[in-house]
């Protein structure tokens, strides 16, 4: 099944130093630690390091972070009460705003929930194109976190090389859609229309160009001195604590897990294309990131599969004009690039849904940080924060 | 293909649901894919430690936990409930489990205790929705400010804009071709 990768080859020249957890066991003794007293240190909610509105609440001693508490909701806009006033068709509009990086992945699990209510066929060419427009989506968004936590720590350099890479996939994006972030582009049962000429060149050149310098990118930070020695061995996430919090993507994938939906629940067409689930067993810092970019060739993967496979035909499923789900409930569960996003449809037959529940990744995930932070340095805070991977619209919702 | 593999999954799943939860739950069906029963308040937290542990299911990914206000459901539809989904990462499938409260002063033992990741959705369905989960270590608001009137997810709780008056317009096709506009 999922082949699991290891990252030791590129983790050996480290030169290892003091594990940032439990620090009062390392250099930082007990007894060799200036009594220092505690203070409050707010950090944000305006900080470069995180990806919109977010503060943390830290407890400092010295140099050690005794408490982080996580505070959240400065951009909660009440999504899961404001569904229940609009009708299927508007919802897709504003789910695709959850998680401005990924917007396509957001529509998909509303779409799907919708589908299997009203046992729509959705034709294949719409599955495929999902799976294409979801893929890239999926590039794009890792290529930014490349961008970004590189720029965290220091090296600005990706976030130029991510940059380019991605404005060429974001070019075929935007003719497909009309958008560069907020797609509005999956309906229930199938696409809003054809894909434009050019499309297959397009992508095809634009994931070739991603899959060719992926190495390169790889080994400017993976390869780097100065970046395995803020990364090996810093905030480290056990396996059974990522279960415990709810962690998913590549953060739980960093920590040795292999869970992936689009392996063991596929949805849409995802069992007929051949790809690895990428994991690293360490859970620090640097195996998140090394999952991370080891998707990106992954998903690069898929796209080129998935549109040489490409068939004709229909775009849209037989749909009546008003989309109304029968009475029911359904969960749908999508691996979204940074983790799952899970919807809970409960219908009463109506044109807007009774209830639903959004279960996003970044929530769950970013909810295990004071657990990680805790008993860290002040110093490995940011590389922390960082390869989280969050996205501050995805927590608030 | 894939879709009748994650059915008998499913099926399979249920079974030994069945066999370590017994007379601790009720309804236990497949709805969906998922496994699907209904717990009372009092055996939650024994019910999610089986799902957790016991072998063949070891549901250890937790899911999410909100609630759903049934009462405008219609007839039959019931009150209020907790509802929690958990994934097995071995066995691949979820289990969705529904805990209904008392509307009147609705109550729920945390299952934090067994999840971590239970502490903040256990906030916030406290916060939306006014249930107390008890024993939960720190259940202050985790959106809303403190003084904040009123358990936004209820039914009850209109949306400020919708209470004052309706939407002017045609919302649908059908409305503006019969005169709605």
């Amino acid at each position: 099944m999922a082949k699991v990768g290891s990252p030791s080859e590129e983790r050996a020249g480290a030169r290892g130093r003091v594990p940032s957890r439990h620090p009062e066991e390392g250099a930082a003794g007990a007894e060799g630690r200036f009594k220092t007293e505690e203070m409050i240190l707010n950090v944000g909610p305006q900080h470069p390091a995180t990806h919109g509105v977010f503060r943390l609440l830290a407890t400092i001693d010295g140099e050690v972070l005794i408490d982080a508490d996580p505070v959240i909701g400065y951009m909660h806009r009440g999504y899961e009460k404001l569904v229940e006033q609009r009708d299927y068709r508007q919802i897709t509009n504003l789910v695709s705003r959850m998680d401005w990086l990924s917007g396509i992945n957001n529509e998909l699990p509303l779409a799907l929930a919708v589908e299997k209510l009203m046992e729509i066929e959705v034709p294949p060419r719409a599955q495929y194109l999902r799976v294409i427009l979801c893929e890239m989506n999926r590039i794009l968004n890792h290529l930014m976190f490349f961008a970004s936590f590189g720029a965290e720590l220091g090296a600005i350099t990706p976030t130029f090389y991510a940059f380019r890479e991605r404005e060429d996939i974001q070019r075929v994006m935007e003719a497909t859609t009309g958008g560069r972030m907020h797609f509005g582009f999956f309906r229930p049962g199938g696409i809003k229309e054809d894909v434009p000429e050019g499309f297959v060149e397009g992508a095809l050149a634009g994931v070739r160009q991603v899959i060719d310098r992926l190495p390169d990118y790889e080994n400017l930070l993976v390869g780097n001195e100065i970046f395995k020695q803020r990364t090996i061995d810093i905030g480290i996430l056990e396996e059974e604590a990522a279960y415990s919090y709810g962690v998913s993507g590549p953060i739980a994938r960093g920590s040795g897990i292999t869970m992936d939906v689009r392996k063991d629940e596929p949805y849409l067409v995802y069992d007929q294309f051949d790809f690895d689930v990428q994991s690293a067993p360490n859970g620090d810092c640097f195996d998140r990131f090394w999952v991370l970019i080891r998707e990106v060739g992954e998903s690069a993967r898929i796209v080129e599969q998935a549109i040489e496979g490409l068939p004709p035909g229909p775009i849209m499923g037989k749909v009546p004009r008003v989309i109304q789900a029968p009475e029911g409930e359904v969960y749908v569960r999508c691996e979204n690039p940074l983790g799952e996003l899970g919807m809970y449809l409960v219908s009463d037959g109506d044109r807007r849904p009774y209830r639903l529940k959004i279960r996003t990744p970044s929530y769950s995930n970013v909810s295990a940080l004071s657990y990680v932070l805790k008993n860290t340095y002040v110093s490995d805070m940011i590389a922390i924060l960082g390869s989280f991977f969050f996205v501050l619209g995805d927590i608030d919702r | 293909m894939a879709q009748t593999q994650s059915l008998s999954r499913a099926d399979e799943a249920l079974e030994r649901v069945k066999s370590a939860l017994k007379e601790t739950i009720s309804e236990p069906k497949v709805n969906f894919g998922t496994v699907d029963l209904i717990c009372e308040p009092g055996a939650l937290v024994g019910v999610m430690t089986a799902l957790r542990d016991s072998e063949g299911i070891e549901c250890k990914f937790f899911g999410f936990l909100s609630a759903v206000d049934r009462s405008e459901l219609g007839e039959g539809g019931g009150g209020l409930e907790v509802l929690i989904v958990v994934y097995s990462p071995v066995h691949f499938f979820s289990v969705a489990v529904h805990v209904p409260v008392a509307a009147a002063a609705p109550a729920c033992p945390s299952v934090s205790g067994v999840y971590s990741g239970a502490l903040w959705h256990e906030r916030e369905t406290h916060e939306m929705f006014g249930i107390v989960f008890e024993g939960h270590p720190q259940l202050s608001n985790l959106y809303l400010p403190e003084d904040f009137e009123g358990h936004p997810g209820l039914r009850s709780f209109k949306l400020p804009g919708r209470a004052v008056k309706d939407w002017p317009g045609a919302k649908d096709p059908e409305e503006a071709a019969a005169g709605g506009r």
